[in-house]
């Protein structure tokens, strides 16, 4: 056997054709045996180009994906657009049902966010709402003061011709504590407001109010509150809720035909 | 940079050892003939220096199987061939020779390398395991595996 296969594999010989492949190939990859074949210099730097594109490409991913913004919308349905760094929508969040339900209905992931703000204030279901003289709030969420001036200012120009809205800054804490509630942060204001005229009032029960429902209770409570000092001083004129991020910064609110909110076609 | 005398000699020289191994590893010509570039040109580019004839064959070896096992990962290689296409030569093979390849090459790829150093090249099992960095015991277990599948397919007495 130790015969029989040696004779075997002796059969199996190099082609000639084979081999004067080999050396023209060897000869053009050397140029005539002068140099080293040029992809040897600059496959290390190709490697490295390689890394660097995918390095930028991950942290292009990260940029893009990292929510910088929020802008928080409720009328009833109640919905939060999270934005990234270029002003895109990466997630829109639904804070009651109906605000799931218009979530759902639009195909606005990844619109600039006066896009998005266009298509929902178009939707049915809002627009609906705002022909019923539901009042619009839209809150504005951002880190960065510069970016958040930028974005209100994008957002007013959106609500504008909208019907009754309102629309301001406000802090990422506020937010945070706002969804700790299950609320959208509009709302959660509207229900600090309220909470403070009736303790009873618990973030369930407004959920399925709308705004205006919301106002008009508190509207009621205060008429029937003898003592007015019981009421958020930052309402007045301002419109603000419990964190006072929003005093100073001047952007206005437009919350309030009469006493201390100046809700009105903005 | 080796001469091209040096080329034309190795060339000469471990040809048909690198196209046995290529035919135990791979499906087609056109592989075989990227292994014959690639080999050859690391050896022409290579600046290593051999102490004896038996150290730079060792070499050839050891280069050519790992570079069909590179190829043999690559995504972009052809996957299936006849055995026909696998064993052609320019003079066909005698039915007894074809039978006794087609039998080697059935042999699971472990055991294909260690049979041919072995039964061709007269390789020991402890040269077999210091050229393929494999452990002595290792090659004689993979040995007497090959023996008894070989003897298995093709009948007679396949001793040492």
């Amino acid at each position: 056997m130790n015969d029989t296969l040696k004779e075997a594999f002796g059969q199996i010989r190099a082609e000639q054709a084979l081999k004067e492949t080999t050396l023209s190939y060897l000869q053009q990859k050397t140029q005539g045996y002068r140099h080293a074949p040029a992809a040897s210099y600059y496959r290390p730097l190709l490697s490295l180009a390689a890394c660097l594109i995918l390095v930028v490409c991950l942290c292009l991913w990260r940029a893009w994906f990292t929510l910088v913004s929020v802008i928080s919308i409720a009328i009833n349905p109640s919905l939060e657009l999270d934005l990234n760094r270029f002003d895109r929508v990466i997630s829109v969040e639904g804070y009651n049902e109906d605000g799931q339900a218009l979530a759902n209905s639009l195909s606005i992931q990844y619109l600039n966010y006066q896009d998005a703000l266009e298509a929902i204030l178009n939707s049915e279901t809002v627009a609906d709402c705002l022909a019923r003289q539901e009042l619009l709030s839209i809150a504005v969420v951002d880190d960065d003061a510069q970016r958040q001036q930028a974005l209100l200012a994008g957002v007013q120009s959106c609500a504008a011709g909208h019907g009754q809205s309102h629309c301001y800054a406000a802090d990422t804490t506020a937010l945070e504590d706002a969804h700790h509630a299950g609320l959208s942060y509009g709302k959660y204001q509207a229900y600090l407001e309220l909470l403070a005229l009736d303790p009873d009032i618990t973030p369930q029960q407004v959920q399925t109010m709308t705004i205006r429902e919301i106002r008009q209770l508190i509207d009621d409570l205060t008429d029937s509150n003898p003592n007015p000092q019981e009421e958020s001083s930052g309402t007045s004129g301002q419109g603000v809720g419990p964190s006072g991020q929003e005093n100073g910064q001047g952007e206005g609110h437009h919350y309030g035909q009469e006493g201390g909110h100046h809700y009105g076609r903005s | 940079m080796r001469s091209e005398e040096e080329a034309r000699r190795a060339i000469e020289q471990y040809s048909d050892l690198v196209r046995r191994l290529c035919m135990i590893h791979l499906k087609n010509h056109s592989d075989t003939e990227d292994i014959f570039q690639t080999v050859f040109l690391k050896y022409v580019l290579s600046s290593a220096s051999f102490e004896s004839p038996e150290h730079e064959k060792a070499w050839f070896i050891r280069v050519t199987i790992n570079a069909c096992k590179d190829l043999l990962k690559s995504f972009f290689r052809k996957h299936t061939v006849s055995l026909d296409e696998v064993l052609d030569q320019p003079a066909p093979l005698e039915d007894r020779h074809r039978e006794v390849l087609e039998a080697v090459l059935s042999l699971p790829p472990t055991y294909k390398d260690v049979v041919y150093l072995h039964y061709y090249e007269g390789y020991t099992a402890p040269e077999i395991g210091h050229i393929l960095g494999k452990n002595v015991n290792t090659i004689y277990t993979l040995l007497n595996r090959a023996r008894h599948m070989l003897k298995e397919t093709l009948g007679g007495d396949t001793g040492e």
